[in-house]
Parts: structure tokens; sequence; C-alpha cells
């Protein structure tokens, strides 16, 4: 259990995010946000809540809600278009789930288990899913016809006219180059150190792989030299 | 008769819904006045004069221009744009030529007939790749699925992320002969159109954010005479078949869809994020819902249909849809599938984004489970207007992805679908042989 001192701390950081004054600026406790909530409809979670938490400032409760109930919010924004003092719930839960990842809240850990496969497509290849992801075998529930034409994964997707999407394994070829990039600014943004935090074994596969692109990129741009 | 509350309740219960700590104001005529119309102002977001108090970012761009700090890259007369306005009677101007193509991940990897159909699409009007569009290798997703699913990301990872991809757009005409800001980033996922406008509004309001990616994008030779390349507009496709609805419907359409009932399903962060952008027109839904989608199929003479859960959210959730998928498909079914079915009896759903079309195409068979045995045909706007232009069900719109039944719309629209599947599976033997049918020569993908 953490102590009250621990529990200000997360607050704190809750509230020196710059879009924290952004987000909230007063609240009514109207309670549109919730009616509209397609999240409110099937969990113990209200955007109303939420607000009225962190407008009173009652870190141990914020502390408690941020455990499980930030995880139900859908992200749809629903809440941030209706409510009349301009508040984004939803962008509020956004900084707290940052918060809760920065802290290491073993309930995130938790939560964020069956995410690691579109972390570890995403990170390494700059694609958040990829066609070889989205096969029946993966989503039984989505029924039989999943697919209206049987065959071959390659040459179903060798018949898609356009060059960039003619790929198993990213939603689009992704130049080497480009990957690179990226991975400076997931350095460079401490998004590796985020992930490492929250899942060890999967931040070192990243790290391998993201190692072996570099030095795959390094290799062209000798071969690129050596041609010119 | 009617009891008259006291004015100043002693009693310590309160006036009725407020509790008891209630207190009035005792505030003179004039000041009761004033105050009233403050809390007016505040609370009634219809009030047209909402405008005078939000402030239009894109007008502080100009001024970070103006000081040396960003360049803006312009739309110009060469992208022939088309104004519009947006939900304050704001105008925004979308670039209908010279495009760069921001592919989206959910609609790429799993709803390719989107990408295929808008490419078609800009085809058919004699746009000629490499000049009039570019789709290339050279771009990331804009990670903000991850990021509004797992919290994994910040501000700082976004704003590169998009400033990344928005330089490489700028200078993307280079190789193929043009100059800088030849082509105009087109966005085509709707979480990516709202990511990058909020995005674009913190990296405006925020020095300290500009000063932090810009030794981010410094480091990967992504500056322009050292400073940050911001995007006039940011623009969705929706909003380019929007403008271009007219000419669909008069230059390429070739199949009547007046028989057709048509449900929209208009994506929450197109509408909900920074609404201030998005279109509004009062020649569609009286101009009180945005106007995206739904003027397409209106053009194409399509019924369109109203239902009662219109504003509702698919139920994709970004983290949800792979992980607490009973949230998701309960939600879709009963909000959107049984509404669209029962309410509206609606021959097609359409949607303008990635995550709502996957979640309300494959949601549907799992219903059957819980006696919920409701389908929709599901596709995108733009899938919708290539078929009523004549396009092949399987080559380009690519609906043999798509698991909702979307045989029956093909066959209403008098396409017979199981001749359109024969022609395919026997095209699949000539891709199997290397003859392949592009949209645009391969090599312009490929980035140097």
């Amino acid at each position: 259990m953490a102590t009250y001192a621990e529990m200000q701390e997360v607050f704190e950081d809750i509230k020196k995010d710059f879009r924290y004054d952004h987000e909230l600026n007063g609240c009514l406790n109207c309670g549109i946000c919730t009616a509209t909530c397609p999240s409110a409809h099937f969990y113990d979670y209200s955007p109303r809540e939420i607000v009225q938490l962190l407008w009173t400032e009652n870190v141990e409760q914020i502390y408690d809600a941020m455990q499980e109930k930030i995880w139900a919010c859908a992200q749809c924004m629903t809440c941030a278009a209706r409510c009349p003092f301009k508040n984004s719930p939803g962008g509020l839960v956004a900084i707290m789930r940052e918060v809760a990842i920065k802290h290491g809240f073993q309930s995130a850990r938790e939560v964020l288990r069956p995410f690691g496969r579109v972390m570890l497509k995403l990170i390494t290849t700059g694609n958040q899913l990829s066609p070889d992801m989205i096969q029946p075998d993966h989503f039984p529930d989505w029924g039989p016809n999943i697919q209206k034409v049987k065959g071959n994964l390659k040459t179903l997707r060798k018949a898609i006219p356009m060059r960039t999407l003619q790929t198993t394994d990213t939603a689009w070829e992704v130049s080497l180059k480009t990957s690179v990039e990226m991975y400076t600014i997931w350095e460079m943004t401490g998004v590796l150190k985020q992930l490492e935090t929250m899942d060890e074994n999967l931040y070192d596969v990243i790290e391998d792989f993201i190692d072996e692109k570099r030095e795959e990129y390094e290799e062209l741009l000798e071969e690129q030299a050596d041609q010119d | 008769m009617i009891e008259t509350p006291p004015q100043n309740p002693g009693d310590g219960t309160g006036i009725a819904g407020h509790g008891a700590f209630f207190q009035p104001t005792n505030l003179p005529p004039e000041q009761a006045e004033k105050a009233t119309e403050w809390v007016r102002k505040h609370v009634d977001r219809r009030t047209l004069d909402l405008s005078e108090r939000m402030d239009d970012v894109r007008e502080h761009m100009w001024e970070l221009e103006r000081d040396g700090e960003i360049i803006v890259h312009r739309i110009t007369d060469a992208h022939r744009p088309v104004e519009v306005k947006t939900l304050f009677g704001w105008t925004k101007k979308v670039p209908t030529l010279q495009l760069w193509h921001h592919k989206s991940c959910g609609q790429c990897g799993n709803i390719p007939g989107y990408p295929t159909s808008l490419l078609w699409t800009m085809n058919r009007f004699g746009f000629v790749p490499g000049r009039d569009y570019l789709d290339e290798t050279d771009q990331t997703s804009c990670t903000a699925w991850n990021y509004h699913g797992s919290g994994i990301g910040n501000v700082e990872s976004l704003a590169a992320v998009f400033l990344r991809n928005f330089h490489q757009a700028y200078v993307s005409g280079k190789q193929h002969g043009h100059d800088a800001g030849h082509f105009f980033p087109l966005v085509h996922c709707g979480t990516s159109f709202g990511n990058y406008k909020e995005i674009r509004k913190y990296l405006i309001e925020s020095a300290e954010l500009r000063d932090k990616v810009k030794k981010i994008l410094g480091k990967l030779g992504r500056l322009v005479d050292g400073k940050l390349v911001i995007p006039e507009e940011i623009v969705h496709y929706s909003e380019w078949v929007h403008v271009m609805r007219n000419r669909i419907a008069s230059e390429l359409q070739t199949i009547d869809v007046s028989k057709l009932r048509v449900v929209m399903h208009a994506a929450c962060h197109y509408y909900k994020m920074v609404h201030e952008d998005a279109i509004y027109d009062e020649t569609v839904l009286g101009g009180n819902r945005t106007a995206v989608g739904t003027s397409v199929a209106q053009a194409l003479g399509a019924q369109v249909i109203d239902y009662s859960t219109w504003y509702d959210c698919c139920g994709f959730g970004f983290r949800h849809i792979i992980s607490e998928r009973e949230f998701t498909r309960s939600f879709t079914i009963d909000r959107k599938i049984r509404v669209a079915r029962e309410e509206a009896n609606a021959d097609v759903m359409i949607g303008i984004d990635t995550g709502c079309i996957t979640t309300m195409d494959k949601n549907q068979w799992i219903g059957k489970a819980h006696e919920q045995n409701y389908s929709v045909p599901i596709m995108a706007d733009i899938q919708f207007a290539a078929l009523a232009c004549g396009a092949d069900p399987f080559k380009i719109v690519q609906l043999q992805w798509h698991a909702s039944p979307c045989e029956e719309v093909v066959e209403k629209m008098g396409i017979s679908w199981s001749q359109a599947k024969a022609n395919f599976e026997a095209y699949l033997k000539e891709v199997e042989a290397g003859r392949i049918e592009y949209l645009y020569n391969p090599q312009l993908a490929l980035s140097r």
C-alpha cells in the first residue's frame, strides 16, 4: 500500500503535465460526460468522477482510480466534445495512464500485458498492426467469414494494386531509414524507458531488434557509398 | 396550490438539486444579470458566440512564422484548394491536388480497399501519380493508436513523429523533380487526424515542447533552415471526398444508388477531438452534425437514414479491441449494428475511419452467441463511392477482407458478386505468375 506522500507525488506528477491546465477548467457536476460515455455503460467508470477527484485534489481516491478505472476509458473523447467547461476527462485519463506507467504500477503492467504484441510491432516497424496479426486464429470471435476469398496471404496481399501495401508483416512497407529514424525518436523521448519499466522481457527483445536494424542500415549506407 | 420556496432557506435543506451547502448570493440585480450572462456563456456550447472565446490556433501559427520560429507548409493555388466551413463558421482550406498520402496502419493492414478506392478515384479524375499524388514508403504510423490504448508514448514522441512525417511530406517532391512543399499531406486515419491536430495545437502553444522536439528533429536532419515545418491545415481524406463529392457524382458515377438506405457513422476522433476544425455544412443534416461521409452519400443520391445512436462511439477503445473484446463487441452490436438494422433498416453503414470500420465489420457474427443476430454491410464512404462509380468490388474495393455481408449491398447495386469473385480468383493466378496490375508505377513508392 502506498503512503500518503507517495500518492501525493503521483498527483503532483499528473498536475505537472503541461496539458493539465488545458484539460481541467472547472466542473459543475452536470454529468454530461458520463451520460455520453461508452465505457460508463459497461464499467464502474465515470468521467465525471475522474474530473471531480482531480478538481478536489483527492489524492487517495485519485491513486485508487489509477489502479483500474482509468483503463476502462475508450479514449473516444465524446466527454471532451460535450463538456460545458471545455474539460477533457479523456485527456486527463491519458495523463494519468502515463503517470501510472512512470511509477511502474503493477496494475498497469497487468492491464498492458495483452497489448504487448501491438507495442512490439509498433516500436520495431513503425506500424501498429499487420495483416499477419489479423488472422482467423487470433480472432475466433470474428467468425468464419473473416475473409471472403480463401488463399495464401502473400498472394492476396500481392493482389492489392498499391506497391506499399504488398506486405504481410507490416501494414505497409516502411523504408529502413524511416524505421531507424523512429528508433531515435523512441530513445530521445523516453519511450523505451517507459517500456522497460512496464515489460523488461519485451524491452530486451525490442532492444536486440533495434540493434540489428541499425547494423543493417549502416551496411546499407556503406553499400550505397561504395556504389557512388 | 403551489408553495413558493423560501428565498433564503435557513432550515439547512438547501434548494432541491443543489444540496445543503447552497447559499444565495444576494447580488444586486445588475451584478446578478452579469453573473448569469457569464454562466450562460460558459454552459451553453451551442451559442454562436462560442467561437469568440475559443482561440483559432492557426492565427498563432502565422505569428510564429513571422517571428522566424517555424515554417508553415502552405496550401497554394497549385493545390487547387476548396474552402469549407468548420463548426463555428471558420474557413478551412482543403487541397484537392498534389497530395501526399499519409497512410493508416489499420486501413492498410486490415481494410486495404480504403486507400485503393481513394487512389482509384483520383486516377479516374485523371490525376498523374508522382505529380498529382504520391504514395511512398518513407512514413510511419502516427503511433496514436498505441498511445490511446496503452499510455506508452508521450506528447514529445507524438510531436516528433508528427513533425518527422510531415517534414517528409514537405520535401518528398524533390526526388520527383518538384519544389519543396509540392505535395501536401492527406491524412487517411481518423485518429491520426485528431492526434495531429491536438499535437499541432500543443506545439504552437508551448515553446518548451518546440525546443525539446527541435533537438530530435535536428538530429534526424528534419529541420528546414533550422526550423520546424508545420502544415497550414491538417486534412483528412474524408474532407477531400467531401469537397469532391459533386464531381464524383456528376463525372464518375455510373450506378444508381437511390434505392439504397445508408446510415453514417462519423468517427469520434474526426469531430470530437479539436472539434472546432471539423467540417459542418448547412445543406448536410441541417449543419447540426459533421458533414463528411454523409455528404458524399447524399451527392450520390442514396437515401441517408438517421438513427438514434448516431453520436455514439463504435466501441473500438484502442486497447479494448485487443484485450477487452467483450466491451467492444457488446457496445458495437448494441449501440450501432442493432440500431442500424432495427431502426434504420440500413442496406449499408458507411464510416470514415479505420478503427470504426474494423470494429463494426468484424464484430457482427459473435452476436449470434447472445441471440443478437444482426448484420449490416460495413464499408468506408470512399469504398461506397468507388462502387457507385463502377470500381471492381474485389480488385479495387477489396471487399474480400470484410467480414460483414458486403455482398448483399453489391448485389443491390446491380453488380454480380459471384461473377466479380470468379474474375478475381482468376486474377489471383495472374498475380502468382507475377502479372500484377498497379494503380501507379510501383517505382514511385520507393523513397531515396
